[in-house]
């Protein structure tokens, strides 16, 4: 990270955080992106004056226990707007940042609960005004109040942006992970509340919310056109029924074989 | 004789600035953390202790059990009877005789001391550790001529002014050795705070041959939770840090060391040393920690361990399996202070290391290390329609599975079990997915506050039903039921019996409710788990079993209480520190040296490290393993009954 | 413009028809199966019944029981154009309602994903012209944003009606800001019933999350099943189903719907006048080279791992690059000093998620296993027919992996050699045209 003087004293940066959703158990938890969004939030503040530009806020419930995970990375406090449980969330982080302006807002890139839309970082952007960078890996360096970031491209590949402090950036998987959540300084953090006024969400009150069906996989439906395409439709190898393994074959037909697979499956470049 | 003030001065002197010495060393142990030891009880106890439980130990190594009693024995009365003698003057012949022989016998043992000391094995300090025998040779020698006189021996100021200046300065040289060194931190201090550690021990059931192998819990409302500083630690375990001899016994047997992992206990405890004093480890005269140079680690009381004087990777190379603890003729608890140490890592610092951090998330969030779903915990029981304790309410055996569960191989010694509980119609049932990791990992990786949520949660789920005992095929499990929850548990516990499936089994079996026919593979070796061994006594059961099949168990070198470890515990594998070798690399090695085709285990964990050596290698099993492929279920059983009626 | 533009406009051609009603004529039985079903003028389907049947492969004429589907196995030279006359042309003159769909367009060509949600517009489509409660809407087109140099060349098999290709030199690399000024345009102009993207990391996502953001419509992401009235979607990370009112603006999941493929479309661009261009505040350095052994292993496409087997090191490395394959390792490949610890693949080292996993003298312990259950396709080389690695992989070639890696080594080598002289060659030709 480097950041340049003028930029490095007085860099404000903000981390918004919800509450995560273990895949396997369903428990509360600390998101994996959003603590992603402060791992990166206190990489900054640290180069930078310190961890105290660095505020972690959270629009939601400051009795979730889930919160005092990201305060376990070495934070004294977390912010919470408190909210109803079925309040919108936009309007009042709206109000708070409009209120303490940052140069930088970090965010997940979709929650792990709820409508899990991705759309906070954009309807954000969109109320303050600022350009919004999704899926970032990394920023690079701050100078002159541009900023360089790396976005994270499928496969590991990354583009390089500049963008004009202040912006929004939702933060990829591919960033660093997380520190690690210690049970010391989160169990001691403070949960600084903070009062909003906040609508219901009523157009989501009016939706239903199941449990995941499991989705049916696309059957490769052969619309032969011919009784030869029907033919090796009907003969060829059920898939997952175990591997093709070549034993006494020449060295070349194994090579050649390989070959093949790694043509046939793209990865070849 | 215008020097006779000289000898009793000496003495006087040396006596004194021991004392002041003293003050200042207990001033250092009482910077730690209070903790209430019955004082009167230790000190009472102490010659007890010394005599049996210390020299139990040392007894292992005949040679220097000998030397010490002569030496240590020679030392101590001598010094008492020097005092009378030579500094209060008492005028006696008994009591010069008795002198002469107490310097004759530490005479001798510092001879052998010497001879140990002309070519040292590597575990042993050198250092003033060399100095030591030429020490115990010049005070033994010099108060032996000047006692001579007194017995009558010689005539009274023989030698005159040259032998008085000469035997000066051997005495000098003696007392400030035996006398300053004790209390000012030369290799005599063993001898002092040994004594007191003794006394005042932080496990005393583990004198009198008991045993006392569970870890302290936390309070975790501290200000700072686990060990940053010296001073964190509690007095006692202070002090019990400077009772040690440097004698190396704990360095030769730990598996992290002989591996090349930066780990070496007794320079950790030589570490402890340094820190609770302040200064560097530039004195230390013993093997390094493997890879890491002597002279670089600095440390005090009020400063941060794991900055400056002890490599975290250090603390986390630990297997925490005793080897050390039990090896120390000091009774000295490494385990306990690397695992204090490890607590402020994780817990504050939040830096378990590679996998560490991840294992313990999904503990808190999935309450298995490897996050699988937790409803899934039975599905290794689809067909073994287990009677579950939420049904049953209560029942004889609760069979405690395990995160085993989980994972393929070890679900094989989960069904090899049932099928053995089943043959002897053991009423049993099983906690289903009420039951939770038992915490042990977490716990070893310093995260007490989970290891304890585990823990509670895991008693109240047990709280609910009536049962008479818990069998677990896993002795982590078994560890912390049977030795840590009682920290939390109130009395669901009481009346309940703890045990590790080999006991368990060896009950059914030498009450012949299991029909089993003789095993009829190669050799047999058997490989003791460290948690079952040595944290927990059972070294019988398991050899039983294996000889009730007719297995004559091939040992190895380093079996029983002297077991190597397979690398597994601690948490090891999930911090897994590089070394230049793998633990269970040496302990495979351990067992083709016996030549044995089969290792028999009794651990999930220790198969899949001895496993995991590569091939070819032998096979690992076991033990219900070995037992299921035996039984014979009801026909078979009858039908040998049968053949061996015909035959007779 | 090409001959493409006019594909869809219906023409006589005097000669051929000529030539199919002399069957005496030389070229009748060329031109005889390109008209065996012709397009009247009037749009008609018509049967010409002595073009029906076919020369079989053994020079034996045949009827054709297949109705002309057979024709495709006999590789007759027009073969090719023959099967796709057949997909009935599915004509919009004068839309009544546009639903628009942004497709990603990766490397310039519609992906899987596109071809899903196109194929979900148009069941949009029709079901919106079946009408609701019986009152028709009208007819529906099915429109494609294309934004920068497009590649492809299918359009019209893949649904699209309409074509509005964005490809100046503003919509040149990452240019959100631009595309969404575009969009926002499009609304303004045809306020499309409904707005589709593929709710994808190659940018679906993004632009389909700036859109409704700009456009304060509250979108359906992760969407899976849509009608006009309800949509599902996923929520909380993949683990509850959501069902609501299908609003304008969705971002869907791969395999939402099938794809077109019963009909061809006009794929009609439109003439459009020029967006404006924004002053953009994401400025884009352009993509940055990664090296394959740079990606971090969790993210790699394609792995080649080493283990126990491997002893040729040098071997292994080059092999690797020859492939273009970032490196793993097992555990014990890493113990004994080959291999980095960053590159373990397993329990104890990183769990990787490759498409292709290339496992080179690796047994397959189960901490090793353990790190590659997300993989697609495990490929092995390795000497022992019997051990777990080989029961797992997709395929498995039992031998020394020395040679076998040799043998891969030159194949690739040639392949790309051969990759190279036709670009060269390309070029060649392209030079030569100028
Ligand atoms: C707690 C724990 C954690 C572990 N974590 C991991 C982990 O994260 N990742 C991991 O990989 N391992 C891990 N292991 C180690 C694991 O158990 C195995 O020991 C290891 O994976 C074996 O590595 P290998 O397959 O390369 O070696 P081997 O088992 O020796 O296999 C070598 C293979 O190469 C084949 N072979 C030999 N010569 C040739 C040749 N010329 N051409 C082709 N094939 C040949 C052999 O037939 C054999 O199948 C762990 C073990 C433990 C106990
Ligand atoms: S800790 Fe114990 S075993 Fe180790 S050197 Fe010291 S006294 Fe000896
Ligand atoms: S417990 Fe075992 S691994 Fe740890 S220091 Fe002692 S001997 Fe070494």
């Amino acid at each position: 990270m480097q950041l340049d003087a003028n930029t490095s004293m007085d860099l404000k940066i903000v981390s918004l955080i919800s509450v995560g959703k273990h895949p396997t158990s369903g428990r509360a938890r600390r998101a994996e992106q959003d603590g992603r969004a402060v791992e990166l939030g206190l990489t900054l503040a640290e180069a930078g004056r310190g961890k105290q530009n660095l505020t972690v806020l959270h629009a939601g419930d400051s009795q979730q226990s889930a919160l005092r995970s990201y305060a376990g990375m070495g934070l004294e406090s977390v912010r919470v707007i408190q909210l109803r449980e079925s309040a919108d969330a936009v309007s009042p982080l709206t109000e708070y940042l409009r209120k303490h302006v940052p140069d930088i807002i970090l965010t997940g890139v979709r929650a792990e609960s709820g409508e899990s839309s991705g759309m906070v970082p954009y309807l954000l952007a969109e109320k303050l005004g600022w350009p919004v960078v999704p899926r970032i890996a990394n920023i690079v360096s701050i100078k002159e109040g541009v900023a360089e970031v790396l976005q994270a491209l499928p496969r590991g590949q990354r583009r390089a942006l500049t963008v004009r402090l202040p912006f929004i950036a939702s933060v990829d998987n591919a960033a660093a992970e997380p520190r690690q959540s210690a049970f010391g300084p989160a169990n001691r953090a403070l949960m600084e509340q903070q009062q909003a006024g906040s609508e219901t969400d009523t157009v989501r009150s009016e939706w239903s919310e199941l449990p995941a069906r499991k989705r049916p996989k696309r059957l490769k439906v052969v619309k032969a056109k011919t009784a030869a395409d029907r033919f090796k439709a009907a003969t060829a190898k059920p898939q997952g029924s175990g591997g093709k393994v070549l034993k006494d074959k020449t060295v070349t037909e194994q090579a050649q074989a390989i070959f093949d697979l790694l043509l046939e499956e793209g990865v070849l470049r | 004789m215008t020097f006779e003030w000289l000898h009793p001065f000496l003495i006087a002197t040396a006596l004194l600035l021991a004392a002041v010495g003293a003050v200042r060393r207990v001033n250092l142990w009482r910077a730690g953390q209070p903790e209430s030891v019955d004082f009167v009880a230790g000190l009472m106890a102490m010659p007890g202790r010394y005599l049996h439980d210390l020299h139990d130990i040392v007894e292992r190594d005949k040679y220097m059990s000998k030397t010490h009693a002569a030496t240590g024995g020679g030392f101590v009365l001598s010094l008492l009877l020097v005092v009378l003698v030579h500094l209060f003057g008492v005028q006696n012949q008994i009591l010069a005789w008795a002198l002469l022989a107490s310097l004759a016998l530490m005479f001798v043992g510092a001879i052998f001391v010497f001879k140990r000391r002309l070519n040292p094995p590597s575990r042993l300090s050198k250092g003033p550790w060399m100095r030591l025998p030429k020490s115990l040779l010049a005070f033994s020698s010099a108060f032996f001529i000047l006692t001579l006189p007194m017995a009558g021996v010689l005539p009274e100021g023989a030698g005159g002014l040259l032998l008085t200046i000469v035997l000066g300065v051997f005495i000098a040289m003696g007392l400030s050795e035996m006398l300053l060194g004790m209390t000012w931190g030369g290799p005599m201090k063993h001898a002092f705070a040994g004594a007191l550690h003794l006394a005042f021990h932080r496990r005393p059931e583990r004198f009198g041959g008991g045993r006392s192998t569970g870890l302290k819990p936390v309070a975790l409302d501290q200000r700072v939770l686990g060990v940053q500083k010296p001073e964190d630690f509690k007095w006692n375990q202070l002090l019990g840090f400077d009772a040690c001899v440097q004698c190396g016994k704990c360095e030769a047997v730990c598996p992290a060391f002989a591996a090349g992992q930066p780990l070496n206990p007794k320079k950790l405890i030589q570490d402890m040393v340094v820190g609770m004093a302040g200064g560097s480890d530039a004195h230390y005269a013993g093997s390094p920690y493997p890879g890491k140079e002597v002279g670089q680690a600095n440390g005090g009381p009020l400063l941060t361990i794991t900055e400056g004087l002890i490599d975290p990777d250090t603390l986390w190379s630990c297997t925490t399996c005793r080897a050390c603890v039990e090896e120390c003729p000091m009774m000295i608890e490494h385990v306990d202070a690397i695992v204090d140490m490890r607590r402020f890592l994780t817990m504050e610092t939040g830096s378990t290391p590679n996998k560490g951090a991840e294992v313990l998330d999904n503990l808190i969030a999935t309450d298995n290390p490897n996050g699988n779903a937790p409803a899934s915990r039975t599905n290794w029981a689809a067909d073994q329609n287990l009677p579950l304790l939420r049904d049953v309410k209560e029942t004889d055996v609760v069979f405690w599975v395990s995160d085993g569960a989980f994972d393929m191989r070890s679900q094989r010694i989960l069904r090899a079990f049932v099928s053995l509980l089943k043959a002897a119609n053991v009423d049993f049932a099983v906690l289903g997915d009420e039951e939770l990791d038992s915490g042990d990992v977490a716990r070893r990786l310093g995260d007490d506050a989970t290891f304890q949520s585990l823990a509670k949660r895991n008693i109240a789920a047990l709280s609910q039903y009536k049962f008479k005992r818990i069998v677990t095929t896993d002795p982590h499990a078994y560890h912390c039921l049977r030795n840590e929850y009682t920290d939390f548990a109130g009395d669901v516990f009481k009346g309940v019996e703890v045990l590790h499936h080999t006991t368990f089994l060896n009950e059914l079996v030498q009450a012949g409710k299991l029909k089993l026919s003789r095993f009829k593979g190669g050799k047999v070796t058997y490989h003791d788990p460290c948690y079952l061994g040595r944290y927990n006594g059972e070294y019988e059961a398991p050899r039983e079993l294996l000889r009730s099949l007719g297995i004559e168990i091939a040992e190895m070198e380093r079996s029983g209480f002297r077991s190597r470890c397979c690398g597994g515990g601690g948490g090891a594998p999930i911090t897994d520190i590089p070394g230049e070798r793998r633990i269970a690399d040496m302990r495979m090695e351990d067992v083709q040296t016996t030549g044995a085709e089969l290792i028999a285990v009794g651990c999930q964990q220790c198969t899949a490290m001895l496993e995991g050596v590569v091939e070819p290698r032998p096979q690992v099993k076991d033990i219900a393993e070995i037992l299921a492929s035996v039984l014979l279920d009801d026909e078979a059983a009858n039908d040998v009954e049968n053949q061996l009626e015909e035959a007779f | 413009m090409s001959d493409s533009d006019y594909s869809h406009i219906l023409r006589r051609d005097p000669r051929g028809e000529r030539i199919a009603r002399n069957r005496l004529h030389p070229l009748h039985s060329t031109v005889a199966v390109q008209v065996a079903e012709t397009l009247g003028p009037s749009g008609l389907l018509r049967k010409n019944p002595h073009a029906v049947g076919f020369i079989g492969p053994n020079g034996i004429k045949r009827i054709d029981r297949l109705k002309g589907n057979a024709i495709a196995i006999t590789g007759r030279r027009n073969a090719q154009s023959s099967q796709e006359v057949l997909l009935p042309l599915h004509q919009v003159s004068e839309p009544d309602f546009t639903i628009v769909v942004v497709p990603d367009m990766v490397g310039g060509r519609l992906t899987a994903h596109d071809k899903d949600i196109l194929g979900q517009a148009h069941q949009l489509a029709r079901s919106m012209e079946a009408g609701v409660a019986g009152e028709s809407t009208g007819a529906g087109a099915v429109m494609a944003v294309v934004f920068g140099v497009s590649k492809e060349e299918s359009f019209d098999k893949a649904g699209v009606d309409r074509l509005l290709l964005l490809d100046g030199a503003e919509y040149e690399g990452y240019c959100p800001e631009q595309q969404v000024a575009a969009l926002e345009q499009v609304e303004a102009r045809l306020k499309p019933e409904y707005w589709l993207f593929p709710d994808s990391v190659h940018g679906g996502t993004d632009l389909g999350s700036r859109l409704a953001a700009r456009l304060g419509e509250r979108p359906a992401t992760q969407a899976w099943q849509m009608n006009t009235e309800t949509t599902i979607c996923r929520g909380a990370s993949g683990s509850t189903d959501i069902t609501r009112d299908t609003p304008r603006l969705l971002m869907l999941a791969q395999e939402c719907a099938n794809p077109v493929d019963e009909t061809r479309h006009e794929a009609l661009s439109i003439e459009w006048a020029p967006v404006q261009a924004v002053l953009p505040e994401l400025h884009d350095l352009g993509q940055v080279a990664v090296d394959p052994n740079a990606i971090p292993l969790a993210e790699a496409e394609f792995i080649l791992a080493a283990g126990n087997g491997i002893t040729n090191w040098e071997q292994f490395h080059a092999t690797a690059k020859a492939l273009g394959a970032t490196e793993g390792a097992s555990r014990v490949a890493v113990d004994d000093g080959n291999m980095p610890r960053f590159r373990q693949v397993g329990a104890s080292g990183t769990w990787v998620t490759a498409r292709v996993y290339l496992a080179v003298g690796i047994s397959g312990a189960i901490q090793h296993m353990q790190g590659i259950g997300q993989c697609d396709k495990v490929v092995t080389i390795n000497t022992d027919a019997g051990c777990d690695m080989v029961k797992r992989a997709d395929l498995s070639t039992i031998g020394d992996a020395e040679k076998v890696l040799d043998e891969l080594i030159n194949l690739v080598d040639t392949y790309r050699q051969q990759a190279l002289h036709n670009q060269n060659g390309e070029k060649e030709g392209a030079k030569n045209a100028a």
